[in-house]
């Protein structure tokens, strides 16, 4: 298997969707199931109302996970309490989502289970915390839909990027729009003095506010309003811009581009680490990309490897 | 009167919950949900148990962390045990909910049959805090099990198996229904110990002290840990305060602004319902006495969201303190500074007709402070005020009683310390008592 090695590497992996449907989950279930469990044990749980057995949006058939003997999961009461193989209850947490408590198990038999763990990235945090007394070597987390918090490096240490027809129909724009997002994940780490001015996306930005200042701390969300003033502000003085990770950055491609075309840079106080980029080229509505085209012009694009994972089912 | 009702008074009795180490969520809610006692008996009582804590903190420490760190594990499960008492069949999520507050209750020594909770729920006598339907429970649940392993797409096994699982859990939970009770009882019991360590700890934490009940309040060096924690934040020490007080005798508080009249009256109710909910509370000594009704008035911002001008918030304040006093109990009264908005005539009539309003009441305790001249007939007393010689830049903030009522002329003092205009001063001077003397 292409990748499993690399995160067996690290405690924490989260698995991102850039859109529904864009086979997260058959990711998720394929990383699982080349997992060597005998040495390791592994977690799995998702973020927020993820896991349903039809998608809620577009009603298509949404695959379950399936666990294996020995792993943990966690999942609401609500899906706990639902079809699942024979579990060993180990916690019930104090903090309610919309379907009930978070219930942490340990599959005492191969089966499937619907995940649908804590509501948000401090709560799942939290919860990482509150299992680590239970042995657990690697969490798995499932991202879902515009959750993108999940693969901030404050939360989990790397991610799997699962991207796909149904993020975008065309080939070349689904290969523009996920190699933007894995150039945004690539941002280097932030190494120099301490800034000297902050902004938030709050702050009242006057032209010559920024002057002067050759680094600025970003704090919060990097948004279009913020980057066209830093843009601006480009003449002939250097700026860096450093926020806090990848998932803060909600700006425009096209905006983002003038500004480094002008010398600007960005960088970020925590780095992220992708391991693995995986397509999905079928799309709900019936539209099937050539897996082969796509996988080979994404990879030339980003230059890492690209994985259709149900097309090959790659060797164990 | 609930905790929860008492914890925003401006008094500022919420720095000191918010400082408890509590270790669960649970004993937070039940803290809140807290009636205030009014039973000095009752008091006295939870004293003497906080008490033990107290000493249990000062000569086990690690038994303390230990208990601490199990306390992590406390949940909330009233609504588990309500419906195993009201006859329900119970699931796997709430057994493993009543094994983990059973195992937690027996790990710390709280609650009798605790073990046979346990040994319901642990068929194999693992000791382990984890849960789920045992094979062990019935042969047949065993065997439906294997058989549906070997053959998971015969719908009828699973029907079987899914039949045997709902006799077991009905079978499990009317084992444990007869404990429904005593399992509430250990989860409050619980609660209370969190809240007492966390109480104990504070305790030593900020320097509190375990208070007495007697016949009339008597506090020594007294002091207020917001902000004392602010001042020693600044490389400041607080200067504490004595204060005492009979019911039927009303006391005045006289003194220049920023003499810490406030910020005494402050002090005094948050010390009074720290008692009432069994805390310790910030003073070297404190003997107290129970009051059915605390009432607290001094402006604060609610007023401004409320659209009411700050005087009229007050003036409503008081009316229903007054209504208060009128329908009898034990009443203490805290006013500060009433009428000071209004312009010094109207604002002297005011305090002096509460004064009056209010006399002859042999149930209610009323401290008020005031920087208008008042003559009445209780105690009155006053901030020591400005260290002479310092310009005005140092305060002796203790409280002092005095005969005079007259508020002090601290003002012309301060400015002439400062070598301000003396013809200007010594005029005022002369107007002054120009002024008195015309009266």
């Amino acid at each position: 298997m292409p990748f499993t090695g690399e995160i067996l590497k690290h405690r924490s992996v989260s698995i991102v969707g850039l859109s529904k449907n864009a086979g997260k989950t058959e990711c998720l279930n394929y990383i699982i199931q080349r997992l060597p469990l005998d040495y390791f044990n592994v977690a799995v749980t998702s973020i927020g109302i993820d896991g349903e057995t039809t998608d809620q949006v577009t009603g298509t058939a949404k695959p379950e996970i399936t666990v294996r003997e020995g792993m943990f999961y966690a999942t609401s009461e609500k899906h706990f309490r639902q079809k699942r193989p024979l579990s060993e209850l180990y916690d019930v947490s104090e903090e309610d989502t919309a379907l009930g408590r978070v219930v942490t198990a340990k599959a005492l038999q191969e089966g499937k289970v619907l995940l649908s763990g804590p509501s948000s990235a401090t709560a799942l945090k939290r919860w990482m915390q509150s299992v680590e007394g239970f042995g657990i070597d690697l969490i798995l987390i499932d991202g879902a839909l515009s959750r993108l918090s999940t693969a901030s490096p404050a939360v989990s240490e790397a991610m799997v990027l699962s991207t796909g027809a149904a993020y975008s129909a065309n080939i070349r724009e689904l290969v523009n729009k996920t190699a933007f997002v894995v150039e945004l994940i690539g941002l280097p780490s932030y190494v120099g003095p301490e800034p000297r001015l902050r902004v938030s996306s709050f702050s009242a930005l006057d032209a010559g506010m920024l002057k002067g200042h050759p680094v600025v701390e970003v704090e919060g969300a990097l948004t279009d309003r913020l980057l066209t003033a830093a843009k601006n502000a480009l003449g002939e003085d250097e700026l860096e811009l450093v926020v806090g990770d990848f998932t803060k950055v909600f700006c425009s491609q096209d905006l983002y581009r003038a500004f480094l075309r002008r010398g600007g840079r960005i960088s970020v106080r925590m780095k992220s680490h992708l391991l693995a980029v995986c397509v999905n080229p079928v799309a709900p509505n019936g539209i099937v990309l050539d897996s082969d085209i796509l996988c080979r012009e994404l990879s030339a694009k980003i230059g890492l490897p690209v994985y259709d994972i149900v097309k090959n089912d790659y060797e164990v | 009167m609930k905790f929860r009702e008492i914890i925003e008074s401006p008094c500022g009795v919420r720095y000191l919950f918010d400082e408890l180490r509590l270790q669960s969520g649970f004993a937070r809610k039940v803290l809140l949900d807290r009636e205030m006692m009014t039973d000095a008996g009752q008091i006295d009582a939870a004293y003497a148990s906080l008490r033990e804590f107290v000493s249990l903190v000062e000569k086990d420490r690690r038994r303390v962390e230990d208990i601490r760190f199990r306390l992590q594990g406390l949940r909330d499960i009233s609504g588990t045990l309500a419906s195993l008492k009201d006859g329900a069949v119970l699931d796997e999520v709430e057994f493993f909910e009543i094994k983990h507050l059973a195992m937690l209750a027996e790990s710390l020594g709280q609650g009798r049959d605790m073990d046979r909770v346990i040994s319901i729920l642990d068929p194999d006598g693992l000791k382990i805090g984890t849960f789920y339907l045992y094979d062990s429970y019935s042969g047949d649940l065993r065997r439906l099990r294997d058989a549906v392993e070997q053959d998971p797409e015969d719908e009828q096994l699973h029907e079987q198996l899914l039949n045997e699982e709902d006799r077991i859990k009905k079978e499990i939970s009317s084992l444990l229904r007869p404990y429904a009770a005593v399992l509430q009882e250990v989860l409050m019991a619980l609660a209370g110990l969190d809240i007492s360590i966390a109480q104990a700890l504070e305790i030593k934490d900020m320097d509190l002290t375990l208070p007495s009940s007697g016949q009339r309040t008597d506090i020594r060096g007294m002091f207020h840990p917001e902000v004392q924690a602010s001042l020693r934040s600044r490389g400041l020490a607080f200067q504490p305060v004595d204060f005492d007080f009979d019911r039927g005798v009303p006391a005045t508080v006289i003194g220049a602004n920023m003499g810490g009249k406030t910020v005494a009256l402050k002090t005094l109710c948050m010390v009074q319902y720290l008692y009432q909910f069994g805390f310790g509370v910030p003073a070297a000594t404190a003997t107290l006495v129970p009051f059915d009704d605390i009432r607290f008035c001094i402006g604060d911002e609610q007023d401004a969201r409320a659209g009411l001008s700050s005087f009229a918030a007050e003036m409503q304040r008081i009316d229903r303190a007054i209504v208060a006093v009128e329908q009898g109990g034990r009443v203490l009264l805290l006013v500060d500074e009433p009428a000071r908005t209004t312009n010094p005539v109207e604002g002297t009539a005011l305090v002096a007709a509460l004064l009056q309003r209010l006399a002859g009441k042999s149930e209610l305790a009323l401290v008020l402070t005031t920087h208008y001249t008042v003559a009445h007939e209780g105690q009155c007393w006053r901030v020591q005020g400005l260290v002479p010689g310092t310009k005005g830049r140092s305060m002796d903030y203790r409280l002092v009683k005095t005969a005079s009522h007259e508020v002090p002329h601290e003002a012309l003092n301060i400015a002439r310390e400062l070598g301000i205009d003396a013809r200007w001063i010594e005029l005022a001077d002369t107007l002054m008592k120009q002024q008195y003397e015309s009266e």
